[in-house]
């Protein structure tokens, strides 16, 4: 275990600290920040990304992407609306909505881990084709006219003030963050992240695991899709449209090495954190979207940066007087 | 195109050490315009540490390299192409999508921005000519065969002007055929005074070609000579003697049943018709040369590259093994050579590195790894191997060669194989770690394991094996008893010479 010195000077002791000093100033700046409305209200905006954050994490320790996690998204939200528009129930859609962003995770997962292609290609494909056809089924309509329960299952408390979304949301990060951390399939998540010939040559089905994950990705994705559907109370063809570059940087800044095998959970949620107070504290001073876009997008940048820029210092550094055997 | 009658290149007094091992010790080397030189020595006798000096890949400990007597530090191989120094090796550098005066000329540099490629067709198809090669020099290199490669790559050569060329064998790869056109072109660069250095591990090949010979052994010259005044028995000899003594004595166990019975066994383009037995309480050894795909018939029992042709049959049962974990269940573990890609996660901690293959013994019932289970067995292991490490939660790269490799054997041994495939298992580590590994693998045999050693180090082979397998080149050349084996026909067998 790390003493505490060397955790504070880690990226997630660095996170920490920026987190707490943004809560700290917004708290200044107006008591209204520390209310529970507002401190749900903070998470409920942007859930549905960091929800698939939580999933893409578990994908870039393991030395891949998804890129098409948001064309997912907005595909199960336009097989929920079209079914909708033919008169099937909603919560038919909803089953089906979950079960094509399955398969759509399984068809990236087959061509990645059996095929052997890369994540970056099969997924850009996913990402356009998923699109392409989350717009045939909708065309240039906008389903609106779904049931009471529906939109307030997205838009109100459920637990007492709290939505579902967060209730889903506070599920999937005790999952994800226990699974990396202490499951065997976590551990075997980093190791083929680390070295996968390594991790398969120890018996490790590399293969099945990146076959999950993509599942998993593609699952998650859906299900957000679907809650942004409840909470938006609308559904177009571009539902979510450009959601993926928000999710992995995210991810980045939580400090997840963008070449797989490091990065951790506490990381990832922590840069959740920053960014979701940093964007509801320019909110409550009425800094205009635009502004907090540009803050946050420098922001990530510089993180984004940071740590990799760090890391391949340091490797070039360490490399350097080794030596091969002959 | 010579000057004068001096060598060319003089390596003078080469020292080399890497970590602990001492690689080249003390060598001397005279390379003569227009000479064929073979360079002959086991794995691991200095051949490959001695050109990547010459080439300037490493920098010498100590002694000097000589250019038309005068004395030159080559610092890169940018520098030793500068000073006409050039390498070719078994599978060719060239580029598939740039065409064959590309590749040619790509070495170049400072000729200005704008390529006259007139001129640059004109001189590939002139240098192509000069050995006496035809090859569109227009056409991609994608698709062109080996032997053609490796002509484009001697053109390469030529056309920087190389007056020294050193060829790391560069038949390995070759067919008969392709063999007799590329000893065409090493005439003709002969005749042009180039100096050449010869590697190859196929004996008849040296004797037809060669000039003068020279022997390494152990990071010494043994001997350098001309090609009339030494014959292949000798050769093999001078090779070989190295000391046997500091080796662990084996005392051979009573065996039991056949764990592992394999019968014309192979792999497309790998190896084919490999035949044996490996019983319980037996140390087959697998020897051979680089190149002799003994990995890849490790690598076909534990299903990483699974085996095409042929049967196996494990504990009396008839098995196809497809896949590692399919072999782990059988009871087949396989520890690899190459530690650093393939055997450990460097940056997981030795505890993790262990229980990796087995994992799934160590999950509770909520499908969380047990911690304390975990750090009992890894602490089981550096007790009985005596792994020296900090912590077992220490991250396994920051321990020494041979505690790695301890830890990698800990790994397979915690799987509780029958037949354990160890595949150099002594590589790269120092000579204590060496004797306690050498330890280990006898007491295993002694438990009753089966124990099938692939290695490259002859004395290690006969000081552990019951019997020996030589290989050469995938095919099988012959099982030695122990009796039977000394180490001149164990390489005499492995060079093709038996």
């Amino acid at each position: 275990m790390r003493d505490i010195g060397s955790y504070l000077r880690s990226w997630e002791g660095l996170l920490l600290v920026l987190v707490l000093a943004v809560m700290g100033f917004n708290a200044l700046q107006t008591p209204y920040y520390l209310r529970l409305a507002n401190q749900i209200n903070l998470f409920t905006l942007s859930i549905e990304k960091v929800m698939v954050a939580l999933v893409m994490a578990l994908i870039i320790i393991n030395a891949e992407i998804d890129l098409s996690v948001a064309s997912i998204m907005g595909l199960a939200a336009c097989v929920l609306a079209y079914l909708h528009s033919q008169g099937v129930s909603v919560a038919v859609g909803i089953l089906a909505g979950l079960a094509v962003g399955l398969l759509a995770g399984a068809f990236n997962g087959f061509w990645i881990a059996y095929v052997g292609l890369p994540s970056l290609a099969v997924t850009l494909a996913g990402l356009i084709g998923y699109r392409g056809a989350a717009r045939i089924l909708l065309e240039d309509r906008s389903i609106t006219d779904f049931p009471e329960w529906f939109n307030r299952l997205g838009q109100e408390g459920l637990v007492g003030p709290v939505p579902l979304s967060l209730l889903l949301f506070l599920l999937l990060v005790g999952l994800t963050v226990i699974g990396l951390q202490r499951s065997a399939f976590g551990r075997y998540v980093y190791a083929i992240g680390n070295n996968r010939d390594a991790a398969r040559y120890s018996g490790v089905d590399v293969r099945w695991i990146k076959m999950q994950l993509f599942m998993a990705s593609g699952l998650v994705s859906a299900l957000a899709g679907l809650l942004l559907a409840a909470r938006l109370g609308a559904v177009r063809g571009n539902t979510a449209e450009g959601f993926e570059l928000d999710i992995i940087t995210m991810v980045l800044l939580g400090g997840v090495s963008i070449f797989g095998g490091s990065g951790s959970m506490v990381g990832v949620v922590l840069a959740i954190l920053l960014v979701l107070n940093l964007r509801n504290g320019m909110s409550l001073l009425n800094i205009t979207g635009n502004t907090q876009t540009g803050v946050i997008g420098v922001l990530l940048i510089l993180s984004v940066l940071a740590p990799n820029g760090v890391q391949m210092v340091r490797e070039r550094w360490r490399r350097r007087p080794t030596t091969q055997q002959g | 195109m010579t000057g004068g009658s001096g060598p060319v290149l003089q390596v003078r007094g080469v020292h080399k050490a890497f970590g602990g091992v001492q690689a080249l010790q003390g060598v001397d080397l005279d390379l003569y315009a227009g000479e064929v030189h073979a360079l002959l020595g086991e794995n691991g006798a200095g051949k490959s540490t001695l050109i990547r000096i010459i080439t300037g890949v490493h920098p010498p400990d100590t002694g000097t390299i000589l250019l038309d007597g005068r004395p030159v530090a080559i610092r890169s191989p940018l520098e030793a192409q500068a000073y006409g120094i050039a390498a070719i090796y078994q599978e060719p550098l060239v580029f598939p999508d740039l065409n064959v005066a590309e590749n040619i000329f790509l070495a170049h540099r400072g000729q200005g921005p704008v390529v006259r490629w007139r001129a640059l067709y004109r001189q590939a198809e002139a240098i192509l000519a000069q050995l006496g090669v035809h090859l569109d020099v227009r056409s991609p290199a994608r698709g062109l065969t080996l032997a053609a490669q490796q002509a484009v790559e001697i053109a390469k050569a030529l056309s920087l002007q190389v007056r020294v060329l050193i060829m790391d064998e560069p038949t390995a790869s070759l067919s008969a055929h392709e063999v007799e056109q590329l000893f065409r072109l090493v005439g003709r660069l002969r005749e042009q005074g180039v100096a050449i250095l010869f590697i190859s591990h196929r004996m008849e090949e040296v004797f037809r070609i060669a000039d003068r010979i020279t022997v390494l052994r152990d990071g010494h010259r043994i001997s350098s000579r001309p090609r009339d005044r030494v014959t292949p028995e000798q050769a093999i000899q001078e090779m070989v003697g190295r000391e046997l003594g500091e080796y662990y004595a084996r005392e051979p166990t009573q065996l039991g049943e056949v764990l592992l019975a394999v019968e014309g066994l192979g792999r497309e383009g790998a190896f084919s018709d490999i035949h044996f037995q490996v019983r319980a309480g037996e140390v087959l050894g697998l020897a051979g040369l680089v190149g002799s795909r003994r990995t890849d018939v490790g690598l076909a029992l534990f299903g990483i590259e699974p085996a095409d042709r042929g049967t196996v049959r494990f504990r009396g049962r008839s098995v196809a093994i497809r896949s590692p974990r399919q072999a782990m269940e059988l009871g087949i573990a396989y520890m690899t050579e190459d530690r650093r890609q393939l055997g450990l996660i460097m940056s997981m901690s030795v505890a993790a590195n262990i229980t990796l293959p087995t994992l799934h013994q160590y999950v509770s019932r909520l499908g969380l790894i047990r911690r304390e289970q975990e750090v009992a067995t890894a602490e089981r292991f550096r007790r009985r191997l005596a792994i020296r490490t900090p912590a077992v939660s220490e991250a396994v790269g920051r321990l020494s060669g041979g505690n790695q490799q301890k830890v990698m054997l800990s790994k397979w041994l915690n799987v509780q194989p029958r037949l354990l495939i160890l595949d150099e298992p002594t590589r790269g580590i120092d000579v204590g770690a060496k004797a306690e590994v050498h330890r280990i693998i006898g007491e295993l045999a002694a438990a009753g394991l089966g124990i099938l050693l692939i290695s490259s180090e002859m004395p290690e082979v006969l000081a552990m094996s019951d019997r020996i397998l030589v290989m050469r080149e995938g095919r099988q050349m012959g099982i030695f008893s122990r009796e039977e084996a000394t180490q001149e026909r164990i390489l005499a067998a492995a060079m093709g010479q038996g």
